[in-house]
């Protein structure tokens, strides 16, 4: 394959698995805490949420990629990603709000910011004394719909350059299954460095981490991107015209 | 209150044959740095004789286990100091790692068969080796100062046997499924279906990743023991084979298939009762719901 193509392959792999990590930086992660609602964000860990948006994501990016013949817009393609993960991510929120509001009877509201950044609402009078916010607030939503859909815009855009007859044409499980690996490499990354709960891009943990977060993604994308090369390079993987 | 009776039975009973019961399971020839070496060369063995389709399905399923056990035991290893985002944390990754080392592996492997012929099968190894690497990488990422400052002891072998251990699970199990992990096996469909192997790897991935992250994340606490919890490892991976098994006699017939599933079956039950046997040895105290009353005591 010719070397320009490799290099595309390998940059594209970089760039997904970078905004993999910054797609589970912003989202809102409650963890144990959360459970009780006595936390920000959505009861579950990062990878959980992250790994559930990005599959979805790769669910509407494989249909979508299905609807041409051959060299499918790698954009249009990534982009159907990121709306799939997006949708995931804010039908979770969603629910996990109604179920906080109108289960648990407390209010949305941010642990981490006096005045919520976006709609300049008051959250400080709101907020039990002694807990760490409630529930996921607008600003959290925000944050989550744009990890939802940096997250799955990566991971998408992984998967197509890898299903691509012009790029590596892999056929479609493999190229899905290589993608997932990278892009939960990338997320469990992510979710050490943050280790355990954020809210959001107005957290100032996020501000303190994300270059790290950021410097680590690139250095496994890159081997992981080198690894997947160099079995795109020995040719034996490409697909030999039928889909699954 | 018809629960009372039994409780108090069985209490009983507990009382009466405590004394004479001396079950211990432990791995002690086995230890962390043995077990690990032992699992590798062995897996190692089996991951590239699984090249040839007349090797039996169970065989490959015994390498299967012997590689998640190792793996599980490295995620207690590593795991049993607080990772912060919980224990399928870190087996997950390990399987993740293992889908790329294990499809390059294949590619690898592959393609040197064509060109070098039967020496080429020792191709499948480079991906187990790249993905030490990767691992290694990682853990040191993961652990160094500058970078997330995890300070857990031994992150990075523990990391670097994970990567190992996802790659050769996934490895063993998908040649379960096709018959070889020969890349043009793995990707024509399935005689008389519409799938391909390739299809499996989903389910691959969440079986072994289960074989590994499930044991320490159910038995982690005050009272964690090495050996019990390598017990659920094992047995696991015999429920894995039963359901590989299945695959298996879809994909491959009734020869490779069925002895699997026997395999699986025999080494679930087994293992079963014997880590239900070590819980209730151990424990302070275990009242019965009467759903687990032959294994009582």
């Amino acid at each position: 394959m010719e070397p320009i193509i490799l290099a595309i392959i390998l940059v594209c792999i970089i760039i997904g698995g970078m905004l993999g990590s910054l797609g589970v930086h912003l989202l809102p992660v409650g963890g144990a805490p959360a459970a009780m609602a006595t936390a920000t964000g959505i009861a579950t860990g990062c990878v959980m949420l992250m790994t559930g948006s990005a599959v979805t994501g790769l669910f509407t990016a494989s249909t979508v990629a299905a609807f041409w013949e051959s060299n499918p817009s790698v954009l249009l393609v990534s982009l159907s990603g990121g709306v799939g993960a997006m949708l995931m991510m804010g039908f979770t929120m969603l629910i996990a709000n109604l179920i906080y509001i109108f289960g648990a009877g407390v209010v949305p509201v941010s642990g981490r910011a006096a005045v919520d950044p976006i709609t300049k609402e008051s959250q400080t009078e709101y907020k039990t004394p002694r807990t760490d916010g409630h529930g996921v607030p607008n600003v959290c939503f925000y944050s989550g719909m744009i990890g939802g859909l940096a997250g799955g815009f990566g991971g998408a855009l992984i998967y197509v350059v890898l299903e691509s007859d012009v790029y590596a044409n892999f056929p479609v499980a493999i190229a899905a299954v290589v993608a997932l690996g990278i892009f939960i490499a990338n997320a469990i990354m992510a979710a050490y460095n943050i280790g355990g709960t954020i809210e959001g891009f107005h957290d100032p943990k996020f501000k303190e981490r994300i270059v790290t977060g950021l410097t680590c993604a690139f250095v496994i994308s890159l081997m992981c991107g080198i690894i997947v090369v160099i079995a795109i390079e020995t040719g034996v993987l490409e697909a030999v015209g039928g889909v699954l | 209150m018809t629960v009372t009776p039994a409780v108090e039975e069985e209490e009983k009973k507990e009382e009466e044959e405590k004394p004479k019961e001396k079950f211990e399971f432990s791995f002690d020839y086995f230890n962390e740095s043995r077990l690990g070496l032992f699992a590798l060369i062995v897996g190692a063995i089996i991951a590239v004789a699984s090249f040839f389709p007349p090797l039996p399905a169970f065989v490959k399923g015994i390498g299967a286990m012997l590689v998640i056990v190792w793996g599980a035991d490295s995620v207690r290893k590593t795991a049993r100091y607080g990772l912060g985002t919980g224990v399928p944390s870190i087996g997950v990754l390990a399987v993740g790692f293992g889908l790329a080392g294990a499809i390059t592996g294949m590619a690898i492997g592959s393609e040197i068969y064509h060109y070098f012929g039967i020496i080429g099968i020792l191709g499948i190894l480079a991906g187990v080796a790249f993905m030490a690497v990767v691992g290694y990488v990682s853990g040191v990422l993961a652990n160094n100062e500058k970078f997330i400052g995890m300070k857990i002891p031994g992150l990075e072998r523990g990391m670097a046997e994970l990567a190992m251990a996802g790659t050769l699970a996934i490895t063993l199990e998908s040649s379960i499924v096709a018959g070889t992990w020969y890349s043009a096996a793995i990707m024509s469909p399935i005689k008389g279906y519409d799938v391909t192997p390739a299809a499996f790897f989903a389910v691959i991935f969440i079986l072994s990743g289960f074989g590994m992250l499930q044991p320490y994340n159910s038995c982690l606490g005050a009272d964690e023991r090495r050996g019990r919890t390598l017990l659920m490892a094992i047995e696991i991976g015999g429920i894995n084979c039963i359901i590989l098994g299945a695959v298996a006699t879809m994909s491959l017939g009734a020869v490779q298939g069925v002895p699997l599933i026997v395999l699986g079956a025999i080494v679930w039950v087994v293992y079963y009762r014997a880590y239900m046997k070590a819980c209730m040895a151990e424990a302070y105290g275990t009242p019965g719901t009467g759903l687990i009353k032959t294994l009582g005591g």
